[in-house]
């Protein structure tokens, strides 16, 4: 029983037209029997310029074949749009390729495609919806985060689109603190988009990131986004690096066997399982003291001696980079 | 140690693509065909081996590539053009020595029409847009001696845009730092003359961030290493001036380790099959590491320096001094 375009009766009126047959041999072509069926066909409606039903029926075949043949998603796509096809309908077809195919670009340029034709607040809710359900497999799938960003930046709706990220976010890095995707999801939601709904004050908000930054650096101290993180939020606040000497201190030496009876909330410490001095914390107090200029200058080149011979010793150059940076300026 | 560079069997290797290879995969593929002729011929560039494919096939493959409707190159005869094929095409005639057979006025229009009100540039008319294909159209329009025509503010604006809080840049305005997007973010302000965009300390230090323990560059915190990176993370090192941040020997190990050494070919790490995309990347980190035996690659344009500089568009990158074959 035939699967074949070439064998069904509904298509005998259009011309198939072959692959390029006298191939360069730089370039020689093979088939599958259903793929060159499909494509053939293709190529004849592409010459004919047909954008009908059945057009659908044959470029959803050959997607799901080989989602990376762009020029197929292009003519779908001009069909849905001279059909006036129903596009949430559409967009459901193409869920399960999405999750199938989720490393192709053309399938997330598609739905950015058909969300940008629907311009609806209640499609980009859905759509939110099923990239959770994504990102739930490939939790740092780079296409899937960007169109997400894209979706919230394009419709810029406070109350219901912006309004949960920041938690999904945090429900992510409950999953794992070292999803580098969820961090930069974070910043992208708390400062680089204009200021969110309820985050009016925003010194209450710098105090709630870094207070959050430094939690999760406490549960994991060599934690490179997390640290990222928190050096981007003073950057961006313009906060002197500074006033966090008191939290990083004890990231810059080994594991104290008496923890404080006291908590400080403000300055959690690492946890027990941790391994210390951690890197990013030495790097973070030796710029605080190279700031500071003076006699803190050879404290951090102290530290970054360290680093270069025993911490960090794969970036020795860069470590020994920054002594003679710094002895060169004071 | 480790092995050393097989430069004959990748030569094989890039000869041998195309050739009875599992027939699906292959056609599968199509979309990618000039990219993956630019991409070995580079290789086989860098290898000192340019000849192992022939000239007139190369030129005749690629013209038979251009869509007359757009007045651009497709991926594939019967492809529709885009942006990154174009640049494909323009670099493989390049180094044939036949840029003659372009129609330039046509393949300008045609870059120049994908570039969006906010700076970025589609990859077709059918309008994805990345920062990967804003790279494609400065290089090419560059190559092509006609970079004098592109709004240089309106695309670094773009660029600006697209710069993250660790210093890095992504596919687009909010999107995360990626190794790749910063190779192509960085590479066009290179060429834009406008690297003051760039916050070269801190992009530095993230990048020199990319080297794991085992030696291999990554793309992103937390991320695995991958051959390919040896391409986007140390080319764009070298165009900072940066490139003695990362530890050489042991990247240089890594490379070679992922080498196929039975069939030829470089694979994204050791043990997985190869590719003529991680091969040309792969050499592309050596030729940078300084690896004996092979041509300088210059790390803005992805192709041999000697080349772009003959064409006046070198810009002040720094690669490790080339050891000698003992």
């Amino acid at each position: 029983m035939s699967d074949l375009f070439a064998d069904d009766p509904e298509w005998a009126d259009v011309v198939p037209i072959r692959q390029y047959e006298n191939v360069n041999p730089i370039a020689p072509i093979f088939y599958s029997e259903e793929y060159k069926d499909a494509t053939d066909y293709f190529r004849g409606v592409v010459k004919t310029g047909e954008l009908s039903p059945r057009v659908l029926k044959l470029t959803e075949r050959i997607i799901r074949m080989n989602p990376a043949h762009y020029t197929a998603w292009q003519h779908r796509y001009k069909t849905l749009i001279a059909l006036k096809a129903d596009l949430e309908d559409e967009l459901r077809l193409m869920d399960d390729i999405a999750k199938q195919f989720l490393k192709t670009y053309q399938v997330w340029h598609h739905r950015r495609l058909l969300l940008t034709a629907l311009n609806s607040v209640d499609v980009a809710v859905l759509e939110l919806e099923f990239l959770r359900d994504v990102l739930a497999d490939d939790t740092k799938n780079y296409h899937t985060w960007s169109y997400r960003q894209w979706i919230l930046a394009h419709f810029n709706n406070e109350a219901r689109l912006w309004a949960r990220e920041r938690a999904y976010a945090e429900a992510l890095l409950e999953e794992d603190v070292r999803n580098n995707s969820a961090w930069h999801h974070r910043f992208f939601v708390v400062f680089s988009s204009g200021v969110r709904l309820g985050d009016e004050d925003r010194e209450q908000v710098l105090r709630r990131e870094l207070s959050y930054a430094k939690e999760k650096i406490a549960l994991a101290p060599n934690n490179p986004s997390a640290w990222n993180y928190l050096r981007g939020a003073l950057e961006f606040t313009k906060t002197p690096f500074e006033t966090l000497t008191s939290f990083v201190e004890p990231y810059t030496t080994p594991q104290s066997p008496n923890a404080a009876d006291v908590v400080d909330l403000d300055n959690p410490l690492p946890s027990e399982q941790a391994e210390l001095p951690c890197v990013a914390a030495l790097e973070f107090i030796a710029d605080v003291y190279e700031e500071r200029g003076g006699e803190a200058t050879s404290k951090a080149v102290e530290i970054w001696k360290s680093l270069a011979n025993e911490r960090d010793v794969m970036r020795k150059k860069y470590w020994e980079y920054r002594i003679r940076d710094a002895l060169q300026s004071s | 140690m480790g092995s050393a560079l097989d430069i004959p069997l990748h030569v094989k290797y890039i000869q041998s693509l195309g050739e009875n290879k599992d027939d699906l995969v292959y056609h599968l593929t199509a979309h990618l065909r000039m990219n993956a002729v630019y991409w070995g011929l580079t290789a086989l560039c860098i290898m000192g081996h340019k000849d192992a494919l022939d000239r007139d096939e190369t030129i005749a493959f690629v013209m038979s590539c251009w869509d007359n409707e757009a007045g651009a190159f497709g991926a594939h005869p019967d492809h529709d053009a885009h942006i990154h094929a174009t640049l494909s095409a323009i670099q493989i005639l390049l180094m044939q020595d036949a840029l003659d057979r372009i129609d330039v006025p046509r393949v300008v229009k045609y870059i120049l029409s994908l570039q969006q009100p906010s700076g970025v540039f589609a990859g077709d008319h059918f309008g994805e847009i990345d920062t990967r294909f804003l790279y494609c159209a400065v290089n090419a329009l560059s190559l092509l001696d006609h970079l004098h025509e592109l709004d240089v503010e309106k695309t670094v604006g773009y660029i600006r845009r697209c710069k993250n809080f660790d210093g890095g840049f992504g596919a687009r305005e909010g999107a995360e730092s990626h190794a790749a997007q910063v190779w192509v973010c960085v590479s066009a302000l290179a060429i834009l003359d406008r690297l003051d965009e760039v916050d070269q300390d801190t992009l530095g230090w993230w990048l020199a961030e990319r080297q794991v323990p085992n030696g291999g560059l990554n793309g992103r915190p937390e991320k695995l290493e991958d051959v390919c990176y040896s391409h986007w993370v140390l080319s764009t090192m070298s165009i900072l001036n940066k490139i003695p941040w990362i530890d050489a020997d042991k990247l240089t190990a890594f490379i070679l380790s992922a080498q196929d050494l039975e069939h030829g070919g470089i694979a994204d790490r050791p043990g997985d099959l190869p590719d003529v995309f991680h091969t040309i990347f792969g050499l592309g980190g050596l030729s940078l590491l300084g690896y004996p035996g092979l041509a300088d690659l210059d790390p803005v344009y992805c192709m041999p320096a000697d080349l772009i500089e003959s064409k006046g568009l070198r810009k002040g990158w720094e690669a490790l001094p080339r050891r000698s074959l003992t």
